[in-house]
């Protein structure tokens, strides 16, 4: 029986065969994307993980005031660690980017060459991968650093700067501003040296813990490292502590003088206790003074030595020489690119999964279509003795076969290298990570050859048991039962209308697959928009809200504010966001600061956040605001009284004397000036200088690589759409060929006929797209937070109405296109087909 | 003459599967004139229908209705001409199943600037109790009373029955074709009707007989027997 019904299946694919074609079409395309992003997702995750084994990442990092002496490292490897220095120098290069400058590494992090050598002389350097990419070098080429020229010698990756951030709050690579550098230890020795570095030298330490300790443990070491601050060589930093410890100094001093003078003054009248005049009152006065000098001195003594024990108590002299500790999976630069990734293997397998029901969807839609078709066939067949699930098979057949050669051949392509590399290429061109060797995961050849055929038997299956679970006699009638709204009552409607409604109840499932493929088609545009969306408000606000041109990040501020400064408190702190942990400013202004249009509160425990973090944690008015010192182990709470426009990073306002005193720094304390011009800072004082121009060019780093995404997610769904609106059309043209046919005998014309039978779906996309528009956007407003929960930026999806208006609009252009397409097919049906016997 | 037919000649297939269906059909109908074509099965009688129709395109021959050349014209001008001059009523109905019966009709209303009166007609036709009723509701005869209402509401001149009572058991079918004959009377509507039942032949005031797509007799009745009284339908 199979046999013989075999041969039909190849003659129904080939009577339909650009139907099957344009749909076997779209799941190539939809298999291609899908495998592509999943396995550059794949390929990404375990080749970071590889690269990160081959490359010795560290377990984490810590920050030092001083290196550590060899004692305290040597203390500190015997409990099983491995620590190697990884301190950096930043210097600032012709066209104002920065490099970053490192000892090649040998332990730990070490430098994965793509392309040429590690440097062996002083006058070579190796460039990280993207910064090199954005400035067009390559070995062979020489780059002036702090004044020395330097041949790059290979071009390389470290995988502690997979996300070459600048700084950790920085919220997206700018690889054109920014990037890497190793040299020869001697190399680095020299560079230092020479002091042409933009700001102080910093002590990074990286480190394995090889089992040995937990990061706490490590931590507690570190923190009990204490440095004599007169040790610290630095200048700025001895006049920094100077200032720190003023009042201690000249109350020692005054003491000292105290005891020096009452000393001297013991020592005198013992002079003159010694010439004995004769006067027996005066030499017995003088007696009396020398033992009451005598128990001052004794007595200033005693008050210095308590001193001395009171402030050694209150004021220590050694500070914990750690100022950062990080651990591995908290640096935003470690892992970015496989996190990244993450995000796509999940969306696109959820994404794949629905879109391919769609699609079988749609294929059981025509199957029910053929089935209608032969109701009779079908009714004779069961009449002699054919069993239902045979024909069920039967049916199955051309839809499975379809969605598997589909799916196989999308997934070839996705596996391929055009698929994998145009999606690996964009990863490629944002993190700085080496090439990796693409992965074929197991379950991806099912999801891609498997996956389609398997939802397609199940969903046709469910449709066609349904439909041919009928007796016999009534196939054999061809009854055809009218569902309870299609016999609604319309009397009062006029001929049109009553006709176009009828025939949208009548086609009520295709027009729901029309309206479900809109749905999906729009959840993925809303998607890319939603991504364009934020890019351009990224772009625009952070150009818009940054009003200084420069800030300055001290390491020593001074005891004045620079001229033309305004001074600000800054306290990093961290905050949860669905799993990710996001940084915090604390920022203390003064009142007078013009660069942030915040009205600071009296209250130390109210506060103003920026837009970019009530629009990030989803924070508003009047609601607690929770953060956490992570150095100090410490959470802070505040009441947030007000969300100013500032979308340029997560800031939480405060009056920076309510700020100094909560974290109890002096009523001068500063350790951050904004101006608005260029200020005449020593830049031994500095961690960093952030200018305008880097916030400007970082606001359209975004945009720029995100825009063949976008591209892609605007064009993708608009072909779903398009298809699923044509076929599911075409469909109900050939369903009602025959009463066509008909009314074309009657006398009708291809353009009254559209408006009887097709026009009508006119109500279906209009009043489909009313809702879907803003329903998907709703649902993609809640997806897509959680797709980029891990990048620290605002999150303003909002559409200006022009943007509904206009994707309407482009909805229902779409329509009207297809619908003009699908008069010829109007005009194509046979005025025969009404002359057919029919019962 | 109403309806003139020169040299009606049409085929189908080529090679080995060519068929002249019709071979030269001279003829014509009055206006007002009820027609029967009467012949076997395969003899051409459908084809002659469909080809005055503008269903189907002559090989050659001439088709003139109401003095206007049919043949020739294109299918925009052939779609005016089945609008403003023809009404088709065929042997399963064909009735849209999701429109009720009065929305069937109106289908054909929408496409005449000078319909009759549906509730008349519906009255005429005994549908007016059945006239929010679907298809599937009706029985065989409501449904071709419907076909028929369908048909005449654009006040056709011409009207094509193909095999109308095909469908029915004889007493619908001589209810149908007492209505029919009742239509003609009351509006003057000329009928063609292909049946292959010789009874229907004597209600008529035209029998033309197609064998081998030829003409093989064609004749006119002295005297009509009305419909109620026609046996062995």
């Amino acid at each position: 029986m199979q046999k013989v019904l075999r041969k039909r299946i190849v003659r129904d694919l080939k009577e339909n065969f650009v139907r099957y074609l344009a749909l076997g079409a779209v799941i190539v395309l939809c298999m291609y994307i899908i495998i592509s992003l999943i396995g550059t997702a794949d390929t990404i995750i375990i080749g970071s993980e590889k690269t990160a084994v081959r490359n010795q990442l560290e377990d984490g990092q810590f920050t030092l005031f001083m290196p550590l002496t060899n004692v305290e490292k040597d203390k500190l490897c015997e409990s099983g660690i491995t620590l190697e220095e990884q301190f950096y120098l930043d210097y600032e290069m012709e066209d104002e980017s920065t490099v970053r400058v490192f000892k090649n590494r040998k332990q730990i992090n070490l430098v994965e060459l793509v392309e040429g050598r590690a440097p062996e002389s002083d006058s070579e350097i190796v460039l990280e991968r993207r910064y090199a990419d954005e400035h067009a070098l390559q070995p062979g080429n020489v780059i002036k650093i702090g004044g020395k020229d330097y041949e790059v010698v290979g071009i390389g990756c470290s995988p502690d700067y997979e996300a070459p951030y600048k700084d950790f709050s920085d919220s997206s690579v700018n690889s054109l501003q920014f990037g890497t550098a190793f040299v020869t230890v001697e190399a680095y020795e020299e560079l230092l040296k020479e002091g042409k570095s933009v700001k102080a030298e910093e002590y990074v330490y990286a480190y394995h813990l090889n089992g040995k300790l937990t990061h706490k443990e490590l931590k507690d070491k570190l923190n009990d490292l204490k440095v004599d601050a007169e040790e610290i060589e630095d200048a700025y930093f001895q006049e920094y502590w100077k200032e720190q410890t003023e009042d201690k100094n000249e109350l020692e001093e005054g003491i000292e003088k105290l005891k020096d003078g009452s000393t001297e003054l013991y020592d005198a009248l013992n002079d003159l206790a010694d010439i004995q005049t004769g006067i027996v009152p005066f030499d017995e006065g003088i007696a009396n003074v020398k033992d009451g000098a005598g128990e001052l001195a004794d007595g200033i003594e005693e008050l210095q030595n308590e001193t001395d024990k009171f402030l050694e108590e209150h004021f220590d002299l050694e500070i914990s020489n750690l100022t950062l500790f990080l651990e591995a999976e908290d640096n935003p630069r470690i892992g970015a690119a496989a996190e990244d990734q993450m995000i796509n293997k999940y969306g696109g397998i959820i994404a794949g999964a629905i879109v391919l029901v769609l699609f079988a969807y749609v294929i059981s839609v025509f199957v029910v279509y053929g089935i209608e078709k032969e109701n009779s066939t079908i009714g004779a067949l069961y009449a002699l003795g054919v069993k239902r699930n045979e024909l069920i098979l039967h049916y199955l057949c051309l839809p499975v076969a379809v969605t598997l050669i589909a799916g196989v051949i999308g997934s070839l392509i996705g596996f391929g290298s055009i698929g994998e590399s145009t999606i690996t290429g964009n990863c490629y061109a944002y993190f700085s990570i080496p090439q990796m060797e693409t992965i074929y995961e197991e379950y991806l050849l099912v999801y891609g050859v498997v996956l389609p055929p398997v939802l397609s038997a199940v969903v046709n299956f469910l449709v066609i048991r349904k439909k041919l679970n009928k007796p016999a006699l009534q196939m054999l009638r061809n009854e055809q039962k009218n569902g309870n709204m299609s016999q609604i009552k319309l009397e009062k409607m006029g001929f049109i209308a009553t006709f176009r409604i009828r025939q949208m109840l009548r086609e009520a499932r295709t027009s729901l697959t029309v309206v479900g493929g809109m749905f999906i088609s729009l959840l993925i545009l809303m998607l890319g928009l939603n991504c364009y969306v934020m890019c351009e408000h990224i772009s625009k606000s952070n150009k818009a809200d940054t009003k200084f041109e420069y800030l300055y990040t001290y390491k020593y501020p001074e005891e004045t504010v620079p001229e033309g400064g305004y001074e600000a408190f800054s306290k990093s702190t961290k905050k949860e966001n669905q799993g990710y942990n996001l940084e915090v400013t604390i920022l203390g202004i003064t009142k007078e600061n013009p660069f942030f249009d915040v009205e600071l509160t009296d209250s130390k425990n109210e506060v103003v956040i920026s837009s970019a973090m009530a629009e990030k944690f989803e924070i508003s008015e009047g609601e607690v605001l929770v953060v956490e010192d992570e150095e100090a182990e410490t959470h802070y709470a505040f009441t947030v009284k007000d969300i100013a426009q500032y979308s340029t990073s997560f800031y939480v306002f405060m009056d920076i004397d309510h700020m100094r005193e909560m974290f109890g720094e002096s009523d001068t304390y500063y350790n951050q000036v904004f101006a608005d011009r260029k200020l005449d800072i020593e830049s031994g004082r500095l961690y960093a200088i952030t200018t305008k121009k880097d916030i400007e060019k970082a606001a359209d780093v975004f945009i720029n690589e995100m825009t063949p995404m976008i591209t892609m997610m605007t064009i993708f769904p608009i072909l779903i759409f398009v298809v699923v609106m044509y076929l599911m059309m075409k469909v109900m043209i050939d369903r009602c060929a025959f009463h066509i046919s008909m009314v074309k005998v009657f006398g009708y014309r291809p353009r009254e006929i559209k408006k009887l039978y097709l026009n009508g779906n006119f109500y279906v996309i209009a009043i489909g797209a009313a809702i879907c528009i803003p329903l998907a956007k709703k649902c993609m407003d809640i997806m897509y937070p959680m797709m980029v929960a891990n990048v620290g930026c605002a999150m303003k999806l909002a559409f200006p109405w022009q943007m509904y208006a206009i994707i309407y609009a482009a909805v229902l252009l779409l329509y009207f296109i297809i619908n003009e397409i699908l008069l010829g097919r109007l005009k194509r049906v046979n005025l025969a087909e009404a002359l057919k016997n029919r019962e | 003459m109403y309806l003139e037919v020169k040299d009606m000649k049409k085929s189908y297939g080529e090679g080995g599967s060519y068929i002249q269906v019709l071979k030269g059909i001279t003829t014509g109908v009055e206006k007002g004139e009820m027609c029967v074509i009467e012949g076997t099965s395969g003899s051409g009688k459908s084809t002659f229908l469909n080809c005055i129709g503008g269903l189907d395109l002559l090989d050659f021959g001439s088709i003139k209705v109401d003095g206007k050349e049919i043949v020739g014209m294109k299918p925009d001008k052939l779609s005016d001409y089945r609008r403003e001059n023809l009404g088709f009523i065929f042997q399963f109905y064909n009735l849209i199943p999701n429109l009720t019966v009065k929305e069937n009709i109106q289908v054909c209303e929408y496409l005449s600037k000078s319909p009759l009166d549906m509730d008349e007609l519906l009255e005429t036709l005994g549908l007016t109790e059945h006239k929010n009723k679907f298809p599937s509701q009706l029985s065989g005869g409501q449904q071709q009373r419907c076909a028929i209402a369908r048909a005449l509401i654009k006040n056709p001149k011409l009207l094509l029955c193909d095999e109308p009572t095909g469908a029915l058991d004889s007493k619908t079918s001589r209810d149908i074709l007492a209505l029919l004959e009742k239509v003609n009377e009351k509006y003057g509507t000329t009928m063609l009707i292909v049946t292959h039942n010789n009874s229907i032949k004597n209600m008529v005031h035209k029998v033309i007989r197609i064998k081998d797509g030829q003409i093989s007799k064609e004749y006119h009745n002295e005297v009509r027997v009305p419909a109620m009284e026609l046996e062995d339908l």
